[in-house]
Formats: C-alpha cells, sequence, structure tokens
C-alpha cells in the first residue's frame, strides 16, 4: 500500500492533469456526438440527404450520412482534448508537433466538414435535376445533372482545399472561366426566351387582345387561341401559328374589328 | 379438373388479348407471365402506371360505370393498335373489391367504341384538362347550391373559335384573370359558379377565359336524344361548328354529360364519385 502511494508521489502532478483532461475530453466528445447526431435528425438531415450516392456508399459501410458527421464532431473534440493533454504533460518532443497540428486542426475539421456536405448537396442537387428532366426522353440530357453535381463538389472541394490552405488560384481561375461560358452560353441561348417572357408579361397584364379576337400579328391573320408567357397561338383555317411574343411586340398588333 | 373449373376456363378459351383493369402488382406479374406463354397480347388499363406495364392506357377517371371502363380500355386499345376489330378479349376487372373478381369476354367491334376514349385523347385540349374539368363538373353537380341542382355548360378546347362565334350576357368576371381549371383556387370558386348564366369557355391548356357566354350555333341536323333541354342542345351543337368539346351538368336530372362532334359521348352521374 505505502509502495503504490510512493509510486503515485513519483508520478508528476501534470500527467494526472492530463489524463484528466483526456478522460473529460472524450466524454465530452462522445456526448457532443450524441447531441449532434439527435440533432441532425430532429433537423430532417436523412430524409434530406435520403436517396443520394454518398448517403448509399455510407449505407453500404453500414453507416450514415448523419452518423459519419456526427462521429466527425465526436473525434474533433477527442482530438483538441489529446492535444491539450501532450501539451500538459509537457512531453518536449511532441510540444514542436503539436504547436503546428494545433493550429491546423480546426481548419481541417472544417474542411472535411465542408467537403462532406459538399457531396451531399451534389448528389442532391444531380437528383433534383434529374428528377425535374424526367418527363423529357432524351438520352443526351442525362448529362445535366452530372455536370450540376459536379459544379457543387468543385465548389466545395475547392472552399476545403482554401480552408487547409493550399494554393488553389489556379483553380479559381479555372472556375471563373467555367461560370463565365455558363452565363455567357445561358445568355446566348435564352436571349430570344428572355425577350418574349419580358413582352409575355405585358401581354397577360395589359391583355391588348385576348382569346377569340381577330387580329393580324407579323403578317398572320387569325383567332387568337392561347396567349402565354412565351408565346401567341393564332388560327386560320386550318393552320395555326404559334408566334414568339417578342414578335408580336416588335411588329406590332392590329386588332381586326368588322 | 373438375367440370365446373373446364367449363369457366371456357372463357379464356381461344382468345388474342387479356386486359388487366387496375391489378396489384403481384396479379400483373402472374397473368401477363401466362399471357406470354400462351403469346397473348396484354395491357394495362388503370389511372396511373403502378405495376410499370409495357403497354398502359391511362384512365382519367375512375369510371364507376364497368362498361365505360372496359369501352375506355377496349377504345384505348384499339387505337394504340394493340386490338383489331374482331379480336376476342379477356378482361380482368375489379368491381367489387381492389383485387381482380371478375372476367369479361368480349368481341372487339366497332358498336363496342362509345367514342369515350376519344373524347379525352382526340380532342383539341389536352386530356389532363378535360379531366380536370369533369372533375369540377362532377363535383358541381354533388355539391350544387345550398342543396338545390344546378346547371352548368363548359366549353373546352378551341376557345378562340367558340369566343368568337359567341357574345357575352354580362361582363366577364374572368377578363384579365389567370385562372386555370387545375388550379386549386377554383374549387373555392365552385360555389359562385354555379351562380353565373350561359357557359364557360376553357382554352386549350386550361385557362378559363370566359363565363356569362351565349353561345349561338345553328342547331339544325343536330341530333341527341330527345328530352334534353336547350343546354344540351347548344352544347352539341357548338361541337359540331367548333373543335371543342362541351361537357353539361344537367339541372333536371343531375347527370354529367359530354359531347363531341355532336354526338353525346359520355353520361355519368356525379353522385357515383
Amino acid at each position: 500500500m505505502a509502495a503504490l502511494g510512493e509510486l503515485l508521489a513519483e508520478v508528476p502532478n501534470q500527467l494526472f492533469l492530463a489524463a484528466a483532461l483526456l478522460i473529460v475530453g472524450i466524454v465530452l466528445g462522445v456526448l457532443a456526438g450524441r447531441v449532434n447526431q439527435r440533432l441532425l435528425t430532429r433537423l430532417g438531415v436523412p430524409d434530406a440527404v435520403e436517396g443520394t450516392a454518398f448517403e448509399r456508399t455510407m449505407r453500404s459501410f453500414g453507416t450514415s450520412t448523419v452518423a459519419v458527421i456526427a462521429n466527425l464532431s465526436a473525434w474533433f473534440i477527442i482530438g483538441v482534448a489529446v492535444l491539450a493533454a501532450v501539451s500538459v504533460a509537457q512531453v518536449s518532443y511532441l510540444q514542436a508537433l503539436s504547436a503546428r497540428v494545433t493550429s491546423l486542426l480546426p481548419q481541417l475539421f472544417v474542411a472535411v466538414i465542408v467537403f462532406i456536405v459538399g457531396i451531399v448537396v451534389g448528389d442532391k442537387v444531380e437528383l433534383l435535376v434529374s428528377e425535374r428532366l424526367k418527363g423529357i426522353k432524351l438520352p443526351e440530357v442525362n448529362v445535366l445533372p452530372q455536370i450540376a453535381k459536379y459544379s457543387v463538389v468543385y465548389v466545395a472541394a475547392l472552399i476545403a482545399l482554401g480552408q487547409v490552405g493550399v494554393q488553389t488560384l489556379a483553380l479559381i481561375v479555372l472556375l471563373a472561366a467555367y461560370a463565365f461560358a455558363v452565363v455567357l452560353f445561358a445568355a446566348l441561348a435564352t436571349k430570344d426566351l428572355v425577350a418574349s417572357a419580358a413582352a409575355g408579361v405585358f401581354l397577360l397584364l395589359r391583355q391588348p387582345y385576348g382569346i377569340g379576337d381577330e387580329v393580324r400579328v407579323a403578317g398572320e391573320r387569325g383567332v387568337v387561341q392561347e396567349v402565354d408567357l412565351f408565346v401567341t397561338h393564332i388560327e386560320t383555317d386550318g393552320e395555326e401559328h404559334v408566334l414568339p411574343n417578342h414578335a408580336v411586340f416588335r411588329e406590332g398588333i392590329v386588332l381586326i374589328r368588322e | 379438373m373438375t367440370p365446373i373449373e373446364e367449363a369457366v376456363g371456357d372463357f379464356a378459351g381461344d382468345v388474342d388479348a387479356l386486359a388487366m383493369f387496375g391489378p396489384s402488382s403481384s396479379e400483373h406479374e402472374r397473368f401477363t407471365e401466362a399471357a406470354d406463354d400462351s403469346e397473348l397480347e396484354a395491357f394495362v388499363v388503370a389511372p396511373e402506371n403502378s405495376v410499370s406495364a409495357d403497354e398502359f392506357i391511362e384512365l382519367p377517371l375512375e369510371f364507376q360505370d364497368i362498361r365505360d371502363r372496359i369501352r375506355f380500355g377496349i377504345e384505348g386499345a384499339m387505337g394504340r393498335g394493340l386490338l383489331d376489330e374482331g379480336d376476342v378479349v379477356v378482361c380482368l376487372v375489379d368491381v367489387f373489391s381492389d383485387d381482380l373478381d371478375a372476367v369479361v369476354r368480349l368481341r372487339v367491334s366497332e358498336s363496342l367504341k362509345s367514342g369515350i376514349y376519344g373524347l379525352f385523347v382526340n380532342s383539341r385540349a389536352e386530356p389532363a384538362v378535360i379531366r380536370d374539368v369533369l372533375e369540377l363538373v362532377i363535383e358541381l353537380g354533388k355539391k350544387g347550391q345550398k342543396g338545390e341542382p344546378v346547371g352548368a355548360l363548359f366549353v373546352v378546347g378551341d376557345a378562340g373559335k367558340v369566343m368568337n362565334k359567341s357574345r357575352p350576357l354580362s361582363y366577364n368576371p374572368f377578363e384579365k384573370s389567370h385562372v386555370h381549371v387545375g388550379d386549386s383556387i377554383v374549387t373555392v370558386m365552385l360555389k359562385e359558379f354555379s351562380r353565373l348564366d350561359g357557359a364557360f369557355v376553357i382554352s386549350d391548356e386550361g385557362k378559363i377565359v370566359s363565363a356569362y357566354r351565349y353561345l349561338e350555333p345553328s342547331a339544325e341536323g343536330v341530333d341527341i336524344p330527345k328530352g334534353l333541354g336547350t343546354r344540351h342542345m347548344a352544347a352539341a351543337a357548338v361541337t359540331r361548328d367548333t373543335n371543342a368539346i362541351c361537357i353539361v351538368l344537367s339541372e333536371s336530372d343531375g347527370l354529367v354529360r359530354a359531347f363531341k362532334g355532336a354526338e353525346l359521348v359520355l353520361e355519368l352521374d356525379p353522385e357515383e364519385y
């Protein structure tokens, strides 16, 4: 008994402190993990990530997205506790290492979280886009959801890399070029559609002509059958002209009254 | 095999096609396999393709009258080229329960065609719009106004021509509004509808173009069952002059009728839905 007491007295006080810190850290970490898991479940995250590729991969490993994120937060706290314990215990050869790790750990944590969220959101975007395009039976259309997914993942990866302090300038330039191309392409492709929609809003609000009126628009004379945001349907004997609304606006409208 | 099994089995003897009306997935699997083995054409008729059948005909409305349902299915199959005149088809139908519990065997003939399928599929207006209007009219027929039966007339499709050939009875309450028949607001407005006189005009894409419309078609040569009133006569006549279809709620007997090409195509009782 006395021998044991002597042995304990030999051990420096810092070690007790370090051990206590470690235990408190582990308990806190596990608790935080549990709380996070509950919180994420309450927030409806499992439903939100349902069906994404990431969730399915996690399922095949016998875990889930929520569990992974909760575990990550637990490990982060435990990691901090270990570092604190090391610094308190003043293990000299670990000191230099722990200083760098301490500064990097939170960033790494945020980077991993951002990356996981990026992948999950990317998967979800892919699902949503492909859902919207389901009605279009065109094989080439399947590329669009993929593009949307990888765009999101790419941005997430950029943010994650930026967090860890990797040089990302070249990647950002690439992203800018890509974004510019998308905007330019969209603007060029939808120029007429946007013009039609703008004219369509006016036509729908003011209704200079309505369904059943006889009109002459852009050289076509007939009875108005339908006016929507983009086009006007005008019907003559056996022919139905579908005119874009911007043409209606540019060329003017002739209302015909007998 | 007992004699009764043999006798009933004759129903399935020497047939060309098998029609399943709303089968469950296990029933669908069983019967499609059987049909494949005996090299029959098999198709499903249901409100939605929940069993992912290869050949599927969408029922726009759960017709309570089994004959209407079968007619629709057969006409649809003929329109798709699955059936030809003279083919013998066995129909499996759910009459009393959700399972298939009745077998109907019939020979496809021109007289089976009542035009129900054409009413939905081959009209100018979109099938979904026609279905929405029909549902609206059924609802109106069920509720009436303060328990009193009401009448209504909806002209669907070819709205330009219909508007051009009719005149307003009063100010159009739907002017500059953009209400479509499928919108949820329409059910709220239902009560108001019954108060309005004249016809409602609905465009191909389902926009409610006008109410209070006085139709002026010439009724010459329109042949509809005797005893139907002026509302039905006007409805039938409009469908002859234009490419529209008409859905009418009768004030006197409370039935919903649909006209296309000046002919009575469909007659149903709103109380059954």
